[in-house]
């Protein structure tokens, strides 16, 4: 009886372990490729591969990283994997690429939990809401919603999901600051 | 019965989700569009099958003691490698997915299936048995998160027929509870229509 | 000799004359609320009801005669009842499509499927509201402005949405009470909110009505209010600052129509004190716990519908001690 048990215990660990050894390297490339992927989305060309030295640090309990994209040595843009917990949701993970002046060029999200219809819009494919912080720059676009007295029109019906991204871009903008100096 | 009945009668006499009401868990959480829900069906499908066939080929030397056990670590090597799998190569659909994959292993129809049929027959009957499950499995999956998806978004496979959002109920979760209910009357008037004879 | 004594375990099933007169005597009552309404929001109000109650009735009526087939049961006032108060719950603004919906919801969805009046688990305008509410976010949380009422400040926001809107933002509610309606507004209707909740006046009215008419007994509604009452000045006098005052708590959103109108449903609520009790407290403090720490402004609706849900464990378990029977010893 024990042995039988542990007969098939044991074959069943190593078929695991074979297709664990099969598939750590595709995972590994996904998981690169989405990361890459979602850097090449918000920053300009690049032709050194930015995934290859991030840069994390940890700010108000997670982990934030940051990728410089540089062409010919030359720096073009930033790219900071931000976060902000404030979301209706929870947690919502966001991308946001700067230029090297500090003015936004895109934003992706990466993770979040909004509400279909509502919060989600966040997302580019669903709504216009992220296009317009493209082009400005922190330093003069107060980046909170109107009715919070800042420059950013939140969704309809949205306000939290809406200040949650604000607070995740502050987030990104005042750790490239602080990087940079 | 047939090997034909035998892969058969999944589908709609013994529908996993719409008859014998097995694994409610998933299919009320994954179904909020159309290839969710088929996407979750043939990952439970794919485990359902293998291990089935895997536990038919070992029945005879499984003492009766520890064959729960057994069957529970042939099922979940399977989920293991169907989740590394998924990883590895629909990175997209396995995030959408989430935790659902791994729970796979404690689907109640997966054991079921294994206990009820698969330790008691062989092989080849056991394959067409699971396979006639998970694609009932499949086909209510696919099913629910359509309606889900067409109700609640507005399009189907990704495909948007409106503009503007669906009625969003639908999409969560209280939406999924009505949209099964509902779907069960039509499922049991369709199905006492196909062979009166049955009640 | 013999049959005139009918020995029947409770529930006792009312003919269909008294439940006509029941339902008709509600209708009654909430005509003051809806005289309000139409006065605050005009030819709106009358628009929202009138489709209200007539895709309820028309929706019943075809449900019964094509699906069920059984005896017509729309002359019993429920249905209009239903429409009434689910229009009740809807801002004015409400395209016409959605109102619709929302009948069809309430009587396809919540009553009917159940078996019809008398054996539906939850409050069916409840269910209705609460789908819109989910659905259709946006378009269930805009208000039309009334002009009185508002400062621009608020202008369409519920007072609760903005006190919520405002707690949020870190502000103390010392900074934003001047920009909330005044009791009195809130008293005779002068603010946002759904048509039948604004004026709390017109609603008390008819529950005088009622107890007149013994429709309902007094209990829900008092143990729902002072559970809340209880329950919301506490934290007031814990925290002034961040805890609005329980009688804002009272006049605001749909405390007295849910409490009075819709917690009271015969079919979905306790049959003995007790079990009002519970479920009368039930909704009380679920009521507050979402307004002070939920994500939604208000909490009315889902706290009855909770409650709703909890009302056959709460029958099977509070019985009434048979008569003559001594209290069991523990």
């Amino acid at each position: 009886m024990v042995v039988v048990l542990l007969l098939i215990t044991l074959v069943c660990s190593a078929a695991v372990g074979l297709v664990y050894k099969v598939t750590a390297e595709p995972i590994a490339a996904a998981k690169d490729a989405k990361i890459s992927g979602a850097i090449a989305l918000v920053v300009p060309t690049f032709d050194n591969n930015p995934a290859e030295n991030p840069m994390t640090k940890e700010v108000d309990g997670g982990v934030m990283t940051v990728y410089t994209a540089t062409q010919g040595g030359q720096v073009m843009g930033y790219a900071v994997e931000t976060f902000t917990n404030e979301g209706f949701g929870g947690t919502i993970k966001l991308m946001v690429g700067f230029l090297p002046d500090g003015s936004i060029s895109h934003i992706e999200v990466i993770e979040q939990k909004e509400t279909p219809g509502l919060g989600d819009k966040i997302d580019k494919s669903k709504s216009d809401f992220s296009l317009q912080f493209e082009g400005k720059s922190p330093a003069d676009f107060k980046l909170s919603v109107r009715k919070d007295g800042g420059d950013v029109d939140a969704i309809t019906a949205s306000t939290i999901s809406s200040r949650a991204y604000c607070d995740a871009v502050e987030r990104a903008y005042n750790l490239l600051q602080t990087i940079k100096r | 019965m047939s090997k034909f009945q035998l892969f058969a009668k999944g589908l709609i006499k013994e529908n996993p989700v719409f008859v014998l009401l097995l694994g409610m868990c998933p299919t009320l959480g994954t179904t909020t569009s159309a290839i969710n829900g088929m996407g979750m069906g043939i990952a439970t499908m794919f485990v359902l099958m293998l291990s089935n066939m895997a536990i038919a080929l070992i029945r005879n030397v499984v003492p009766d003691k520890v064959r729960i056990p057994c069957f529970i670590v042939v099922i979940a090597s399977f989920v293991t490698v169907v989740e590394l799998l998924m990883q590895a190569f629909v990175p997209d659909l396995y995030a959408t997915l989430g935790v659902f994959i791994p729970l796979i292993v404690v689907n109640c129809i997966i054991l079921g299936r294994a206990e009820a049929f698969a330790s008691k027959n062989t092989v080849f009957d056991s394959m067409l048995d699971g396979l006639g499950i998970g694609v009932g499995f499949v086909l209510a999956l696919t099913v629910l998160g359509g309606t889900r998806e067409l109700l609640g978004a507005g399009s189907l496979f990704g495909r948007k027929f409106i503009t503007g959002d669906g009625i969003l109920i639908f999409v969560l979760a209280p939406g999924a509870f009505m949209v099964f209910g509902f779907l069960m009357v039509l499922f049991n008037k369709l199905s006492a229509r196909l062979n009166p004879k049955a009640k | 000799m013999e049959k005139k004594l009918i020995i029947s375990p409770s529930p006792h099933i009312h003919g269909v004359d008294k439940t006509s007169r029941l339902m008709r005597d509600v209708v009654i009552a909430l005509l003051p609320a809806f005289a309000v309404s139409v006065v605050v929001y005009g030819v709106n109000a009358l628009v929202v009801t009138g489709l209200s109650v007539v895709s309820c009735v028309l929706f019943e009526f075809l449900i019964q005669r094509y699906l069920l087939r059984g005896p017509l049961t729309i002359n019993n006032w429920s249905a209009v009842l239903t429409g009434l108060l689910l229009a009740f719950n809807l801002p004015g603004t409400l395209p016409a499509w959605q109102i619709v919906m929302g009948c069809f919801v309430a009587i396809a969805v919540a009553k009917m499927p159940f078996g019809g009046l008398g054996r539906n688990l939850f409050n069916p305008a409840l269910v209705g509201r609460v789908f819109l509410l989910i659905s259709f976010p946006v378009q269930m949380t805009s208000f039309a402005p009334v002009t009185r009422a508002a400062t621009d400040a608020m202008s369409g926001a519920t007072p609760l949405a903005f006190v919520k809107e405002a707690l949020k933002k870190g502000m103390g509610l010392d900074q934003i009470m001047p920009d909330l309606p005044s009791y009195s507004d809130m008293l005779f209707g002068f603010r946002s909110g759904s048509l039948g909740e604004i004026a709390a006046l017109a609603l008390i009215v008819g529950f005088i009505y009622l107890l007149w008419r013994k429709v309902i007994t007094w209990h829900i509604p008092v143990f729902v209010i002072g559970t809340m009452t209880a329950f919301s000045g506490i934290l007031h006098l814990a925290d002034q600052a961040h805890y609005i005052s329980p009688l804002f708590h009272l006049m605001a959103g749909g405390t007295l129509l849910g409490a009075i109108y819709m917690a009271t449903d015969y079919v979905t609520s306790p049959m003995n004190t007790r079990g009002m009790l519970i479920y009368g407290v039930g909704i009380g403090l679920i009521t507050i716990l979402i307004r002070v720490f939920g994500a939604y402004p208000e909490g009315m609706s889902f706290a009855i519908l909770i409650m709703n849900a909890t009302v056959p464990l709460i029958n099977k378990y509070v019985k009434p001690r048979r008569f003559g029977l001594a209290p069991a010893k523990r």
